[in-house]
C-alpha cells in the first residue's frame, strides 16, 4: 500500500513552494490578528508565539527540564509496556494454551480505555514519574503485543514446509523465519506504542504533576498565556517527532529488505564481507 | 443513448479497417524509455488479431493507445476512420484482473457500462441477463464476485465488456491469471462469441499458441525498441477445435513465431 | 495506518468435552486470581486501601448503579458527549480528507502538516481548548472531536488515494465521469479503510471524554472515577473503570456489526443477505430473468 503522499528527497526547489506556503499563511494569521479580524484570546499571533519560544527554548531555557522528564517518562513507559507485550507475545506465539488463557485478559485490557486508569495509578504510584511510566507502559502495551502476536502467528505454509523438510528445528524455524517474517509487524506495533505512551505520560502529567511539559502547557494555558502555552505544545511534537524517527530509522535498518537503496546497501556490504573471507 | 445501435454504424465499405495505425510510437519517462517505436497496422471489420511477445515488447502499450487510454508520442491511429483522442463508445477493454466492483452482484457489474452511459433501461436490464446467460452464469447474477470462482469472474467481466454494444474488444491478457484448462475452454467461447456479434478484436498474450489459437493474425513483438517484427498470418476457419493445436500446420506456424522471437 | 487483528477470540474448534474443559480451566484460571487477590487484600499482604477486594468491588457495583444509583447521570453525560464529539469529528474527518485526497495539489502542500500533526499527541490540546472555550459541554465536545478527527482524516485520505489503478482504467475506458469515478468506485472502495478509521475515533472519543473531565472535575464517568480515587474509595473507582469496560466492548462490538453491515462484501454472511435482497427487489420490479 502507497502512503497518501509520494515520497520526495528534500532539495531546495521543492523546499521553496512549501516555505513560501508557510511564510504566507503565517503572515496572513498575523496581519488577520492584528487588524482584529480574528479576535480570541485563543488565537495569539505567530509573533507571540515565536517570542515565547524565543523566551522558553532559548534564552531562559526552562522547557528543557520538563522537555526531558516528558521524553523519559515516555521511553521508559514505552520499553516496559513494550518487553511485557514482546515477551506476552512471543509466549503465545509458541505455545497454544498459553494464547488461549492469556487472549481474554488481552481483550479486557484492549477494550478498556486505559486513560480511564490514571487517577488510580497516581494513586498507586505517586505524584512522581513513576506514575507517568506506569500509565505509558499501560496504554502501549496492547497495540505492540497484537501486532507482534500477529506478525509471529501468520504463518506461511509453504516456507514452513521447506524449513521442515530441510529438517529445521522448532527454534530454528522461530528464529530464522517467524521472527524476521514478524519484524515489519512488530516495528508497526512498535510506533504505534511510542505514540501512545507519549499520550500517556502528557495525560497523567496534566492529571497530577510537578514537572514535564503537559504541566508547563495546562499551567500556562490556565494563565491564558496562549503564545508560551502554544510553545510546549511544540515540544510535544518535538518529542512525538524524535520518538517517531528514532524507530523509523531503525525499523529501516532492520527491515532492509523492504527499500531499493537499503537492500543494494545491505547486498553490497555482504559481497564485501564475502570477498574479504575468501 | 443507445449504444448498442453503434454496431450498425460502422464503414458500409467491407473492407476498411476499423482499427487501423501507421508510424504509432509511445515514449515513455522523460523519453529514456521507448515502449514502442514505429508500429503500422490495419484490422478489417470483424477480424480477431492477436499480439504476442515478451514482457516490454509494447503490446500492451499499444492496446492502451488504440483504447484511447494514453496518447501515442508519434504517428497516427483511427477507431472507425477517427483518429482516437479519448476512450470511446464503441472500443470496449477487458483486464487480465476481472476488475469487478467487490460491492456489487455480478448483474449489477454487467450493467456498469450502461450505468456510466446514462439511465439503465429495461433494454440494458433484458441485455445484461442475457449476455450472463451467455457466459454460463445465468444462475450466479446476484453473487457477488468474492463468491465466484476466478474463471467466473473474468466471465462476468466478458459480459461487462460485451453489454459496452462496443464492436471494437480490446482483451489484455483477460484469462492469463487463471489455469490452463479454464482458460483453454474461455478461449473458445471467446471464440464463439466474437464470432458470432462480428466484433473486431485485439487479443494480448505472452502465449504463442494461445495467440495463433484464436487469431486470424498474430502480430509477433519484440522488446527494446517495442515493434511489430512480424505479421503471421493464419489460415483456419471459425469456428476452431482446441484439436486444431495438434495439426502439423498450427505447430509450423508456432515454430515461425518463436524464431522471430528466439532471434532476437 | 496500519492495525494488525490477531486471532484473539476463543477459538471454536475442538468437540464439546474439549471445549467444555475449556472453558472450566479458563474458569479456574480467573477464579484462582481473584481468590487469591481477595485473600491477598483480607490478609492485608496487598493494601486494601489502595487494593480493593474484588468482593467490594461488587458491592460498590450494586450501589453505585442500584441502592445509591449515582453513575447513571454521569453516564448519560458522558455517552452524550462521546457521540456528539465522534459525530463531530469523523464527519469533518471524513469530508477533509477526501477533499485532500481528490486535490493532488492540495495533497502535496498539506504533507508537513500532517507529519507535524500526527506527532503530537492531539490530547495534549486539551488545556487550551478548556481555557479558550471555557468550562462546560463546548470544550469537552472540541476536546472529542479533536482526538476523533485524525484517524477517519488519514484513513479517508489513504483509501481515496490507493485507488486500485485497474479500475480506474476500466472507469476510463468506459468513458466514466470525474463525478461518476468518484461516486461508483472511490467512495466504495475506500469504505472498509473509512470504517477502520471510524473504529479507531469511536475508542479514542472515550479516551478524549475522560480526559476533559479529568481536567474539568465538574460531571461524568472521568470525574466520578477521580473523585472516588481521591477519596481513596477505590472499589467504586474500579466499578467505573470496569464500567468503561462495558462500554469499550459494546463499543467494539458495535462497530464490528456496523462494519458487518457497511461493508457487507467484506463478510460471508453479509454478502448472502444482501444477494438475497437485490434478488427479490429485482424480482418484485418485474425485470427480465
Amino acid at each position: 500500500m502507497k502512503t497518501p503522499f509520494a515520497g520526495h528527497a528534500l532539495s531546495l526547489t521543492r523546499l521553496l513552494p512549501h516555505l513560501a506556503l508557510f511564510g504566507t499563511l503565517i503572515l496572513a494569521w498575523e496581519i488577520a490578528v492584528r487588524t482584529g479580524l480574528i479576535q480570541s484570546i485563543m488565537v495569539p499571533k505567530p509573533s507571540t508565539i515565536f517570542a515565547a519560544i524565543v523566551e522558553l527554548y532559548f534564552v531562559k531555557g526552562t522547557i528543557w527540564y520538563h522537555f526531558f522528564v516528558t521524553l523519559t517518562e515516555a521511553v521508559a513507559g514505552f520499553i516496559i509496556g513494550a518487553a511485557i507485550a514482546i515477551a506476552l507475545a512471543v509466549g503465545s506465539s509458541l505455545s497454544d494454551a498459553f494464547r488461549r488463557y492469556v487472549s481474554p485478559y488481552a481483550v479486557v485490557l484492549n477494550v478498556t480505555p486505559g486513560i480511564a486508569l490514571t487517577p488510580v495509578i497516581i494513586a498507586w504510584f505517586g505524584f512522581g514519574m513513576g506514575s507517568k511510566i506506569a500509565l505509558a507502559a499501560v496504554i502501549s502495551f496492547f497495540p505492540i503485543f497484537v501486532n507482534t502476536l500477529t506478525g509471529l502467528t501468520q504463518t506461511d505454509t509453504d516456507r514452513e514446509e521447506l524449513f521442515r523438510s530441510i529438517g529445521a528445528s522448532r527454534v530454528q524455524i522461530f528464529t530464522r523465519l517467524r521472527v524476521p517474517a514478524a519484524l515489519p509487524l512488530l516495528f508497526a506495533g512498535l510506533k504505534i506504542g511510542l505514540t501512545t505512551a507519549l499520550i500517556g505520560a502528557v495525560v497523567a502529567e496534566f492529571a497530577q504533576a510537578t514537572e514535564g511539559v503537559g504541566v508547563l502547557m495546562s499551567r500556562f494555558s490556565f494563565q491564558l498565556n496562549m503564545g508560551a502555552s502554544i510553545a510546549s505544545l511544540l515540544s510535544m511534537t518535538l518529542i512525538g517527532l524524535i520518538l517517531f524517527y528514532s524507530m523509523e530509522f531503525l525499523d529501516d535498518r532492520m527491515v532492509f529488505w523492504r527499500r531499493e537503496e537499503r537492500r543494494e546497501a545491505v547486498s553490497r556490504k555482504r559481497a564485501r564481507a564475502w570477498k574479504r573471507r575468501g | 443513448m443507445q449504444r448498442h445501435a453503434v454496431r450498425s454504424k460502422a464503414s458500409p465499405d467491407q473492407n476498411a479497417p476499423v482499427v487501423s495505425g501507421s508510424g504509432v510510437g509511445k515514449t515513455f519517462a522523460s523519453g529514456t524509455v521507448i515502449a514502442l517505436e514505429d508500429a503500422g497496422f490495419s484490422v478489417p471489420k470483424g477480424r480477431f488479431n492477436s499480439l504476442v511477445g515478451p514482457s516490454g515488447c509494447g503490446k500492451s502499450t499499444l492496446l492502451r493507445l488504440i483504447s484511447g487510454l494514453i496518447e501515442p508520442t508519434s504517428g497516427s491511429l483511427q477507431v472507425h476512420g477517427e483518429e482516437v483522442t479519448k476512450p470511446r463508445q464503441d472500443v470496449a477493454m477487458m483486464f487480465q484482473r476481472a476488475t469487478l466492483l467487490e460491492w456489487r452482484t455480478a448483474i449489477e457489474n454487467v450493467l456498469l457500462p450502461s450505468e456510466i452511459g446514462g439511465r439503465v433501461t429495461s433494454e440494458d436490464r433484458t441485455r445484461a441477463m442475457e449476455l450472463l446467460k451467455l457466459v454460463g452464469l445465468g444462475d450466479f447474477a446476484f453473487s457477488f464476485p468474492a463468491q465466484l470462482s476466478g474463471g467466473m469472474q473474468q466471465r462476468v467481466a466478458l459480459a461487462r465488456l460485451l453489454q459496452t454494444g462496443a464492436d471494437v474488444l480490446l482483451l489484455d491478457e483477460p484469462f492469463g491469471a487463471l489455469d490452463e484448462f479454464t482458460r483453454e475452454r474461455l478461449n473458445v467461447e471467446l471464440l464463439r462469441i466474437v464470432t458470432e456479434i462480428e466484433a473486431t478484436t485485439i487479443f494480448v498474450t505472452h502465449n504463442i499458441a494461445e495467440a495463433i489459437f484464436l487469431a486470424d493474425e498474430v502480430y509477433v513483438m519484440t522488446p527494446r525498441p517495442g515493434r511489430i517484427a512480424k505479421i503471421i498470418d493464419v489460415p483456419f476457419d471459425r469456428p476452431r477445435e482446441l484439436s486444431i493445436q495438434t495439426s502439423p500446420e498450427f505447430n509450423h506456424l508456432v515454430e515461425e513465431a518463436r524464431d522471430i522471437l528466439g532471434a532476437h | 495506518m496500519a492495525e494488525a487483528t490477531a486471532s484473539l477470540g476463543p477459538s471454536a474448534s475442538g468437540g464439546l468435552y474439549l471445549r467444555t474443559r475449556r472453558w472450566l480451566t479458563h474458569a479456574a484460571i480467573f477464579g484462582t486470581l481473584i481468590l487469591a487477590w481477595e485473600i491477598g487484600t483480607r490478609t492485608e499482604l496487598l493494601d486494601p486501601l489502595f487494593y480493593p477486594a474484588p468482593s467490594k468491588i461488587i458491592t460498590s457495583f450494586w450501589r453505585i448503579y442500584v441502592t445509591q444509583g449515582n453513575i447513571w447521570k454521569h453516564l448519560y453525560v458522558s455517552i452524550g458527549l462521546v457521540l456528539a464529539g465522534f459525530a463531530a469529528g469523523s464527519i469533518l474527518g471524513i469530508t477533509l480528507g477526501s477533499l485532500v485526497g481528490l486535490n493532488p495539489l492540495v495533497r502535496r502542500f498539506i504533507k508537513p502538516y500532517v507529519i507535524v500533526l500526527e506527532a503530537t499527541p492531539r490530547i495534549a490540546v486539551a488545556p487550551l481548548l478548556i481555557a479558550a472555550l471555557g468550562f462546560g459541554a463546548q470544550s469537552k465536545i472540541a476536546i472529542i472531536m479533536l482526538v476523533c478527527f485524525f484517524a477517519p482524516f488519514i484513513n479517508t485520505l489513504s483509501g481515496v488515494v490507493n485507488v486500485n489503478e485497474e479500475k480506474l482504467e476500466l472507469f476510463k475506458s468506459l468513458g466514466a465521469s470525474k463525478m461518476q469515478i468518484l461516486k461508483k468506485l472511490v467512495l466504495p472502495e475506500a469504505v472498509p479503510v473509512i470504517m477502520a478509521g471510524e473504529r479507531l475515533a469511536l475508542t479514542a472519543a472515550l479516551s478524549g471524554v475522560l480526559v476533559a473531565e479529568f481536567i474539568q472535575r465538574d460531571q461524568g464517568i472521568g470525574a466520578l472515577i477521580l473523585t472516588y480515587t481521591r477519596n481513596l474509595n477505590m472499589a467504586s473507582a474500579f466499578a467505573c473503570i470496569f464500567t468503561l469496560t462495558i462500554i469499550g466492548f459494546a463499543i467494539f462490538k458495535g462497530m464490528e456489526l456496523m462494519d458487518r453491515y457497511i461493508a457487507f462484501w467484506s463478510h460471508e454472511d453479509g454478502m448472502t443477505r444482501v444477494s438475497q435482497n437485490r434478488n427479490v427487489r429485482w424480482a418484485k420490479q418485474g425485470w427480465a430473468r
